[in-house]
Parts: C-alpha cells; structure tokens; sequence
C-alpha cells in the first residue's frame, strides 16, 4: 500500500514534468499544424544547462540561474524554429526541419558534454526527504509536483480567461478566421512556440534531479511528451493536463511493476484511450467546417 | 414506381442557422432534375447532404426507395447515388486516365488488385478512355490532371462521376467557368445520357436549365420554395414576388451580378 | 510539393508517342542497373561489398516508407520499427533455428506483417502530421521495448548470428552475402513497383491526392490504407532481415528515431514517389553516415540534421524532382 503511495506520488511529478514540456508541443501544434520535432532536444539544451551551471551540487541560487539561462535558451531556439518553420510552406517540410535541427541541437550537445551518463543531485536545502505514511519521499520531487499544480493554474488563467489566451484558442480553432479579423497572429504564434519552447527547457532543468542527462533522453522525452498530446487531444491545455497526470501514472507503474514492459504499457495505454476516443481524450474545439 | 430519390423533410443546421429547412423533394427515376435559386440558398449543403458528405440534422434520404440517411458517402455513392463538387475536386497528381480509371476499377471491382499492371486491365483503361472522349479529353489523357485548364477540370469532373455508373448523379454547377463551346459540349452529353439515368442539377445558366431540365425545384433560404415544370416556375408569380420584387425572374435566378 | 505549374496550359498534346518509348527506356535502365550491381563484387574489395550490401538491405527498408509517404501520401517515422522486427526475428532464427537466408527473409516477413497489423490499425485512422505523430510513437515504444526486454538482449543487442546460408550452403564470402541480399532487395523492389503500377497502387494514389473524392467515388480509404500499412511493415522487416544477414548484429539503434529519419530523408532527398530515386537516395544518407561522420569525429549526425535543413530550404521535390524538371520544360516549348 505505502510502497503504491510512493509510485502515484512518481506518477505526479512525472506528470508535471510531462505537462510543463507537452504543453509547448501541443499548443504548437493546434495553432500551425507543425509537429516539432526538436522539442525532446530543446528539453535536452535545458537538462544539460543543469548540468553545466549546477552539476557540482551547487545551492538555490545557481538551480534558479539554471532555469533562467534554459527558459532564454528554450525560448531562443523556439523563436528560432518559428521562423524556420513559417519560412516552409508544407506540413512535412515543417516536420523535416525540426527533425534536422533535433539532430544537429542533441549531436551539438554530445559533441560539447560527452555521451556519459551526468546524474544531478537536487539544490542543497531540497534534497531530503520527508516522512509521508511511514516511508521517507523526496522533498524536491514533492516541489515538483507543487509547480506542475501552479503551473496549470497559471497556463489555465492564461488561455483560457484572458484576451491573449481567446486569440490562442481562436487560432487552434480556425486559423484563416483569426488572420481575416486582422489580429496578427505572427507574433503570437512565435511568442507560443518560443515560450512552449522555453517551458521544455525548464522541464530538463527541473527533472535533471530525477531523470539526469544523457544523449538518447531527447528521444525518450519525445516520445513521452507526443503520447500526452495524442492521448489528450491535439491544441488544448486541458488535454494536455489530463494526458500529462495520466501518462505519468502509466508511466510510474510500469517502471516501478513491469520495468521491461513499460513502453509497451505506453502504447497500449494510447492505444485504448485512441480505440476509444479518436481524437484524444480533451481535444480543442475546432471551427465547424462545411 | 419508385422514385429514384426522395427527400422527406431533410434539416441541416450549424447551430441556430438552418441552412437545408425541412426540404421535401421527389425525383422520378430518369428524370432531369434542375435546383434553381440564389447563392446561398442552401444548395451545395442541399447535395452535400443528400450525397453523405455532410451528416443530416433531421429528415431522412431515400434512394430507390430504401433509406440511406444512414449510411456513410462512401455507401451511398456504391449504390449509385454520387455527386461532382461546385469547386473541381480531382486527383490533380494522378493523370488525366488515372483521374477516370479510378472510378472505373471501382466500378468493376478491381480497384484493390496487384498482380499486374493496370495497364493490363484493359476493360477498366478501354472504358475510362471512353468516358474521356465523351467529354473530349482523350487527348490529353497521359497529362497530369494539374496541368489542365480550369474549363478542362470541369469537363473531368463530369467524365470521373459518369464513370463511376451512378443511378442518380448530381451535378453542382457544372457549367460554371467552362467556355460557352464547352457548355455545349456538356449540355449535348447530358442529352444524351440513358434515360435510366436520373439527375439533379444545380444550375446557374438558365438557357441550360430550360433547355435540359423536366422539372425544377426553387430554393430559397434553404426552403422550397417552388416546385414544377420548367414553364410554370418561369411565370409562378410567387416566386417572382418572393425575391424579385419587379425584377425579371432570369435576373434573380442567375445570382444578380453574373 | 506540387508540380511546377505554367499560367497558360499547354495545348492539347495529341496523344503523346513519347510514352511506349520511355517504357522501353525505364526496362533498359532496371537491367543495366541491375548487371552493374551484380558486378560489384567482381570489382570492388570485401569492405566497400559489405558496404553496398548494408545500402541494400537500407534501401528496401527506404522502398516501404516510399510506399506509405510518396505513393500514399502518409508521411511515416515509425518504419524503423518494423526494420527492426524483421531483423531481431531473422537474428532470433538464425540464433536458435537454422542459418538458412530464406527462412530468416521469410519469417521477419511474417514478423513485420504481424508486427504492422497489430499497430497500423491505430495509425493509419489519422491523417498527414496526425499520422507521423502516431508512426513516431508506435516506432519509439517498439524502440525502447527493444532496449528494455531481456528476452532480446535488451540495451546490448543480440550478438552470435551464424554467418547465413542460402540452399544449404554457407556463404563463404562478403561477396556472396552481397548478391543473396542483392537478390532478395531486387525482389522486393519489383514487388513494390509492381504494388505502385497496379490498380491498388492507382488507388493508393488517389488517397494520397484526395481521401474524400475516393469516398464520394465509393471507397473505403481504411481497409486500403490499412493494407498499404502492413504491405510496408512486411517490406521493412525483409530490410531489417538482409540488415541482420551483413552485420549479424542487431542492437535496439538498428530500430531508433535516427534509422526512421534518416528513412524519411532518403525518401525525400530521392523524390517522394518513384521508386529509383529513394533508393538512391538510401545509398547517399549511408554514405554519409557511415563514412563522412569518421571525418568529423563520429558526429554523422550533425552533418545529417544539416543535410536535413538544406534539403527543406533546397530541394522540396528530391533528386528525382531535379531529374525531371528539364524534361517538363523541353516538353512545353
């Protein structure tokens, strides 16, 4: 029983990880139909920051820098691929170019770090445990999951309360629309892509204490992170929650009972939620088409 | 007899806007149906209902007799009930042949085959260059469909859905961007056609009209609003009052401004 | 990825005699390429053999996602999977059953049909990017289910194939390797061709150019989509088979994310749609992989991801788009 409590509580931060970095993908991908590609490598930029800016076991206030140089990174690369990927009128050539600029980024980053293993030990003060039902649990994976909770509400109160946000959801709905009402939906699908990709970043910063840094974990993510968004539907916030808190369970249980299944448990996972309900569990409304 | 297709009180609505309201309509079997009325009187959702491609709100299709509302386009359409699209809808990688030979190996169930080439199919590649004489392509049957003119893409259109053998085949403006020789090529074919055929038309041009149709049907708002032979839908004096005011009757049937 | 489009169209071309000839052109140009190739091992040494012989068994694998992407017009990224099926089935048989080549071809045959059909059904009910996401997740759990199960040697590969024997006897050489997956490659490839020149192939097409006009013409996109699906699974998995008869290794890489794209960018480099181009194409990424990354340090894939993006900004309609643009203008004038 006390040992299921630890894997749901894995579960929960895995699901915040997967949230703060599916989000990007998903949004992304509801406004302009481009799937990136380069997201598990942009997640990978942010966990190997970690590991050059705090990887000697450094305090708070190096862990806080780390965040911060890998949002702007994140951010950087993000704006970059917009522009990229708005320069490339097809869907595929979009696909094939976040694809080549995942390779060069995660290559660029073995180049510079190596192919070990870099393992990360959370900052100083976070990195007990607590006691929770008898069993000792790991404070920072406890802050984890407070941010993946705050993070939701702020992503929620953004998109889906305030004028930024209706354009947002506008545009994942009925793209020409919003562009034929005049509202100039450049900026805001480069400040999506740019800030989704910023939020990848800081998910690697973040789960460096859990998952570490490693070339191969951008695929790992990817994949990860493409299953949210198919499970939870395709452009919407509120799927990507759901898909993320879901996955992550999945994902707990089966490395913690089956470790040998677990991606199979993964596929399968989708593979109901898909039989089930085609277009993802929450998917964004969209314009009806006639 | 059974009529070929039948529309009994067929709804389509967005939301609070009913765009195809509660239409009834009986087209005998080898009639020429003509459906007449301004732009956006409702009748490409009209066909996209009837023809599967949009779901109806209420009302039921009935084809031959037998109830399709049901049934999924692609269903309707092998059992005879198929349509061609206001905006040339083709196959614009394929060739010109391809564009016609697909519907013909459907129709002679051959579409799924790969132990040969389909040049060796010689009934399916014989007949869709038939279809393609018919509507005075055939020369141009080895081009890509891409590099047809827009006139020529209509006249495609026509040839992929009669080679498909429907019952009843339902033209969305066909005529519309085709030359005047081509629009006589296109009104001597329909003439034409078996009279086991039967076919509804949407129709701007109204010398095609009258000089095509049995009957016509007036669609206003989505409503009928006129049903009956091509003379007395001319001189119906509800029609005329309903749109017209003091108008002539051709003006308001050809959208105004055409 | 459209043709290049004129203003004014051209006028009516009475029939064109040009087509019998090119016919009798495309049958003079498969011979002689495959006599050259045949000659290979005649000329060249045991290591650029071994080589072409890893292009061929890649570029069967490259032939399936031409099936899907070019002629179907589903883009994939999940083929590597079904590759990688096909070659631990043949490393499988040929640990523990029998050395013989046509076994092994035949039962990752069996293997990559199973392997599509279980999978394909959830993939092939999307659409463009929808599709390539699905594909892509389907690919990397079968990736990582690779790295992970024991039964198959987990992250460390299954070692220990016998070298492969063809009717009996053991080839002696790299040479005799090259031709048996000569071969076999040869065959696939005349399957695919015969697939695209088909009315199935037709119909393929036509999905690819316009899904709704086939259902309003009658069809069901599904089943031949679903078809077209585990067709490639079974071609993949004959790649990943030959793969396993070269290296005689299979190892959870052989199936990754980077097999899968550079799959796609040999399809692309090549020209989506015909046949020869992608091939080529296969034996250009290779290339580039296996010998240009020694130049810079084992970093082929950064090359690669370069490669990528020029390719995007370059050539949207690959090698075979160059090939055919001249002809289309000394067709116009």
């Amino acid at each position: 029983m006390d040992t299921y409590l630890v894997t749901v509580l894995n579960g929960l931060a895995m699901g915040s990880l997967l949230f703060a970095i599916a989000l990007g993908l998903s949004l992304v991908f509801g406004m302009m139909d481009v799937l990136n590609l380069a997201h598990g490598a942009i997640y990978l930029v942010g966990a190997y920051v970690a590991v050059a800016l705090t990887g000697d076991g450094a305090g708070p206030a190096m862990f806080v820098a780390a965040v911060l140089a890998a949002a702007a990174a994140g951010a950087v690369l993000g704006g970059a691929l917009a522009g990229m990927t708005r320069a490339t009128p097809h869907h595929l050539d979009q696909a094939l170019l976040t694809l080549g600029v995942a390779l060069v980024v995660a290559e660029s980053l073995t180049v510079v770090f190596g192919s070990d293993v870099h393992s990360l030990a959370a900052p100083a003060p976070l990195d007990g445990g607590v006691q929770i039902l008898g069993q000792t649990y790991p404070v920072y994976r406890l802050l984890v999951i407070a941010f993946g909770a705050i993070l939701a509400l702020v992503v929620y109160r953004l998109v889906e309360r305030s004028r930024l946000g209706a354009v947002i959801r506008a545009t994942v709905a009925d793209r020409a629309m919003v562009s034929a009402l005049g509202i100039d939906t450049g900026r805001v699908l480069v400040g999506v892509f740019a800030a989704g990709a910023a939020l990848a970043a800081v998910g690697g910063v973040l789960a460096g204490p859990i998952l570490g840094a490693q070339p191969g974990l951008d695929e790992k993510v990817l994949l990860l992170a493409l299953v949210v968004v198919v499970v939870g539907g395709l452009g919407s916030v509120r799927g990507a929650l759901l898909g993320a808190v879901l996955i992550g369970q999945v994902q707990a249980l089966g490395v913690a009972l089956l470790p040998e299944y677990a991606s199979f448990l993964l596929f399968a996972a989708m593979a109901a939620v898909l039989l089930m309900r085609p277009a993802g569990l929450l998917p964004a409304p969209t314009a009806v088409r006639a | 007899m059974t009529p070929a297709l039948r529309l009994e009180g067929l709804t389509r609505s967005y939301g609070s806007l009913t765009a195809v309201d509660h239409v009834d309509l009986t087209v005998a079997r080898g009639e020429r149906h003509a459906l007449i009325g301004p732009n956006g009187a409702g009748k490409s959702t009209l066909f996209a209902t009837v023809a599967g491609t949009l779901r109806a709100t209420s009302g039921r299709v009935l084809l031959n007799g037998r109830d399709v509302t049901a049934l999924s386009e692609s269903e309707r359409a092998r059992r005879g009930l198929l349509r061609t699209y206001q905006h040339s809808s083709l196959f614009l990688g394929c060739t010109v042949l391809d564009n016609v030979a697909l519907a013909v190996q459907r129709v002679q169930r051959v579409a799924h085959r790969f132990d040969r080439p389909a040049r060796g199919f010689r009934r399916v590649q014989a007949r869709a260059l038939e279809h393609l004489e018919s509507v005075g392509l055939a020369g141009r049957a080895h081009d890509t469909a891409s590099e047809l003119s827009h006139g020529e893409r209509r006249q495609l259109e026509v040839a992929m859905v009669l080679a498909a053998e429907p019952a009843v085949v339902m033209f969305d403006e066909p005529t519309a961007g085709m030359s005047a020789a081509e629009t006589e090529r296109f009104a001597t074919l329909l003439e034409g056609l078996p009279r086991s055929l039967t076919v509804v038309i949407v129709e701007h041009d109204l010398d095609v009209v009258f000089r095509l149709a049995d009957r016509v049907t007036v669609l206003h708002l989505g409503a009928v609003l006129a049903s009956g032979p091509p003379a007395a839908i001319r001189s119906d004096e509800a029609v005329r009052a309903a749109y017209l005011g003091a108008a002539r009757t051709e003006d308001l049937f050809t959208g105004g401004a055409r | 990825m459209k043709a290049v489009e004129t203003t004014a169209p051209a006028p009516a071309v009475a029939a064109r005699p040009r087509r019998p000839a090119r016919r009798g052109r495309a049958v003079a140009a498969a011979v002689t390429a495959a006599a050259l190739l045949a000659a290979v091992p005649l000329v060249l040494g045991a290591y650029p053999v071994s080589m072409m012989t890893r292009m061929l068994a890649f570029a069967v694998l490259v032939l399936s996602v031409d099936l899907l992407t070019g002629i179907t017009g589903m883009p994939t990224l999940g083929q590597a999977a079904y590759f990688g099926v096909g070659a631990y089935t043949a490393a499988l048989v040929g640990v523990h059953l029998t050395s013989d080549g046509a076994v092994q071809v035949a039962a990752a045959l069996l293997a990559g049909l199973a392997a599509a059909a279980v999978t394909g059904w959830i993939a092939v009910r999307a659409h463009g990017i929808v599709f390539l996401m699905l594909t892509l997740a389907i690919g990397e759990s079968v990736h990582q289910l690779a790295d992970t199960w024991s039964l198959v040697g987990g992250g460390n590969g299954l070692a220990g194939m016998p070298p492969v024997s063809v009717l009996g006897t053991a080839l002696p050489a790299a040479g005799f390797v090259y031709w048996w997956v000569l071969a076999v490659a040869a065959a696939a490839f005349a399957v695919v061709a015969l697939v695209a020149r088909s009315p199935y192939g037709r119909t393929l097409r036509g999905i690819r150019d316009n899904e709704a006009r086939m259902r309003a013409l009658g069809y069901r996109p599904g089943p031949a989509k679903f078809g077209v699906f585990c067709l490639a699974g079974a071609v993949a998995a004959v790649g990943g088979a030959l793969w396993a008869a070269q290296v005689r290794f299979v190892s959870p890489g052989d199936l990754g994310f980077e097999v899968a794209a550079l799959a796609l960018l040999s399809v692309v480099i090549g020209g989506s749609g015909t046949l020869w181009g992608p091939c080529l194409g296969a034996a250009l990424v290779l290339l580039v992989r296996d010998n240009l990354s020694a130049h810079v340090g084992g970093h082929g894939a950064l090359v690669l991801g370069a490669v990528f993006v020029a390719v995007v900004f370059t050539m949207p309609r690959g090698l075979a788009g160059l090939a055919r643009r001249p002809r289309r203008t000394e067709a116009r004038s």
